[in-house]
């Protein structure tokens, strides 16, 4: 049993791999390994069965995931298009944290997968306590998205 | 699903709700305790992450903050109990004198003048005023003596809800989370909706709550003061004002309970001052003791807090009906007494707020 000492005041350093997955995510790299470990308090930790759905198309959207560990195919169920099989670090359904509009895929865990959730009720809650680490977390948010577009602009380009 | 199916859900939702109707009432201090605790922990939250982000330990912030609260709290109530037991001496004292009696006698008459003659006739004797005055007076001492023989239980609960808050707060975000794992994949994202939905409900109502009550306070102390400048002789000003604030919390029946405090220290500041007596609301309206002048007071801050107060920092916060408002405070009376008036409101929102979820989910099951 851990004395009180250790469960109230102790600082809990962690070196746990959702912590040091979500490191490497744009969104949380510009973050301090402390700012970091409160966003990390908030986020979900969720495991799911292969072939088991992480959302459907059309569903409400509520936010992101990170994959720690197996596989996530993200594909449109009426066209049977598969856009992406992503692995872990991966991230995907970012956009979420943004808008409140339905899924526009579907994912699939393909393996049996972990993945950590951020929602939109997280960011929030996050800005009004720590405002700085919820706007560090939006411009790079931004960014991703930025970049993203730039890419869609060039394909598109490279289509005509 | 099907009807066999059905029936064993609703006849084991039937047992489940029989077994806790009945355990219920064993469980209630707890669940008080339990309810009161969560309150002072949506209360205190924001401040205390706030305070750990700086000095990096939670147990320290909440051991900051509570114990910076309850000093307060302690400091005010001891300073409020210590000056309302010298009031009460200064008052027994002058009840000894033959002013009492006469002053008695001065306001029985009084009012039996301004009231119809059928009236008047229900008001009894001087002699007989002086005799129910003194016998009333025994038994507003006997109950202050059973106040503080029940202040041993009421210790307890209160120590019991700040161990629980304690609790709450250091644990608050591991405790979310924990709750969080219990919910189903396909229901995560609407599950996580709701807790916020819920928070945020009854935080905005708190907070909103607070500020009104200490707008309320700060007017009357204001209000107070302005009497006092004409004559009134009002003490203990602040702490009156404080418990007109703190009686704010409950709605409706609040404001009424503020004014008592009032009404009884200029009794007891006025009693045998002729002036006093005879004083009259802006030379007109009889008003004995300033009593009047008091109710009038209280009805204007009351008016300032409906109108211009409470719109804005509570708002459309729980975004009930104002009909629904008073039904829902009266069935939490009705259960709880002024506890129950006082959790209504926020308990009301919090189901607004679940039943709005379930029929979203049940809509867009399909989807989930």
């Amino acid at each position: 049993m851990k004395t009180l000492y250790e469960n109230y005041f102790k600082n809990k350093k962690s070196n746990n791999p959702v912590i040091q997955v979500m490191s490497k995510i744009p969104m949380f790299q510009n973050l301090s390994s402390s700012e970091l470990n409160d966003v990390a308090r908030l986020t979900h930790e969720r495991s799911f069965k292969a072939e088991e759905p992480i959302f459907k198309k059309m569903a409400p959207a509520e936010g992101m995931y990170v994959i720690i560990e197996g596989k996530v195919e993200i594909s449109d169920p009426d066209s049977g298009i598969t856009f992406a099989t992503l692995r872990g670090g991966d991230f995907f359904g970012e956009l979420a944290l943004l808008d409140e509009e339905p899924r526009s895929a579907m994912a699939v865990a393909t393996e049996p997968s972990k993945l950590i959730g951020f929602f939109r009720t997280d960011l929030l809650t996050l800005m009004d306590r720590d405002p700085v680490v919820g706007n560090k977390i939006l411009v790079d948010l931004s960014r991703v998205l930025g970049e993203r577009l730039r890419r869609t602009n060039l394909e598109l380009e490279k289509s005509k | 699903m099907d009807s066999l199916q059905k029936i064993y859900r609703l006849a084991l939702l039937i047992v489940i709700g029989g077994l806790a109707w009945n355990i219920l009432p064993f469980l209630g201090s707890v669940i008080v305790m339990l309810i009161f605790a969560f309150l002072f922990t949506t209360i205190f939250l924001q401040s205390v992450d706030g305070l750990e982000r700086k000095i990096h330990s939670r147990g320290v912030s909440v051991i900051l903050i509570l114990g910076s609260v309850i000093t307060v709290g302690i400091w005010f109530f001891g300073s409020f109990i210590a000056n309302l037991g010298s009031q009460i001496k200064v008052f027994t004292n002058k009840l000894q004198k033959e002013d009492f009696a006469i002053s008695l006698e001065g306001l029985s008459i009084k009012i039996r003048d301004y009231l119809p003659e059928f009236v008047g006739n229900m008001i009894p004797e001087s002699e007989k005023l002086i005799s129910i005055a003194k016998e009333s007076l025994g038994s507003v001492f006997q109950n202050i003596l059973s106040l503080l023989g029940s202040a041993g239980s009421f210790f307890f609960l209160a120590v019991m809800i700040i161990i629980f808050t304690i609790i709450l707060l250091i644990e608050y975000h591991d405790f979310k989370r924990t709750l969080v794992r219990f919910i189903p994949n396909k229901y995560l994202e609407v599950g996580l909706r709701t807790i916020y939905n819920i928070e945020k409900q009854i935080s905005s109502y708190l907070r909103g709550q607070i500020l009104a009550a200490s707008s309320v306070a700060i007017l009357s102390i204001i209000g107070l003061l302005i009497l006092n400048q004409l004559g009134a002789n009002m003490t203990l000003v602040v702490f009156i004002g404080i418990i007109a604030g703190l009686a704010n919390l409950i709605p409706m029946v609040g404001p009424f309970v503020g004014m008592v405090p009032a009404i009884l220290i200029a009794l007891m500041n006025n009693l045998g001052n002729d002036v006093a007596m005879n004083h009259q609301l802006f030379g007109a309206i009889p008003s004995p003791f300033f009593m009047m002048d008091i109710v009038f007071m209280f009805i204007i801050v009351q008016q300032i807090d409906n109108n211009f107060i409470t719109p804005i920092l509570v708002g459309e916060s729980v975004g009930l009906h104002p009909m629904a408002v008073m039904i829902v405070l009266l069935i939490g009376g009705t259960m709880m007494g002024p506890l129950g008036m006082l959790f209504a409101i926020p308990a009301a929102g919090v189901l607004k707020v679940i039943i709005s979820e379930t029929i979203f989910i049940s809509k867009n099951s399909h989807l989930l």
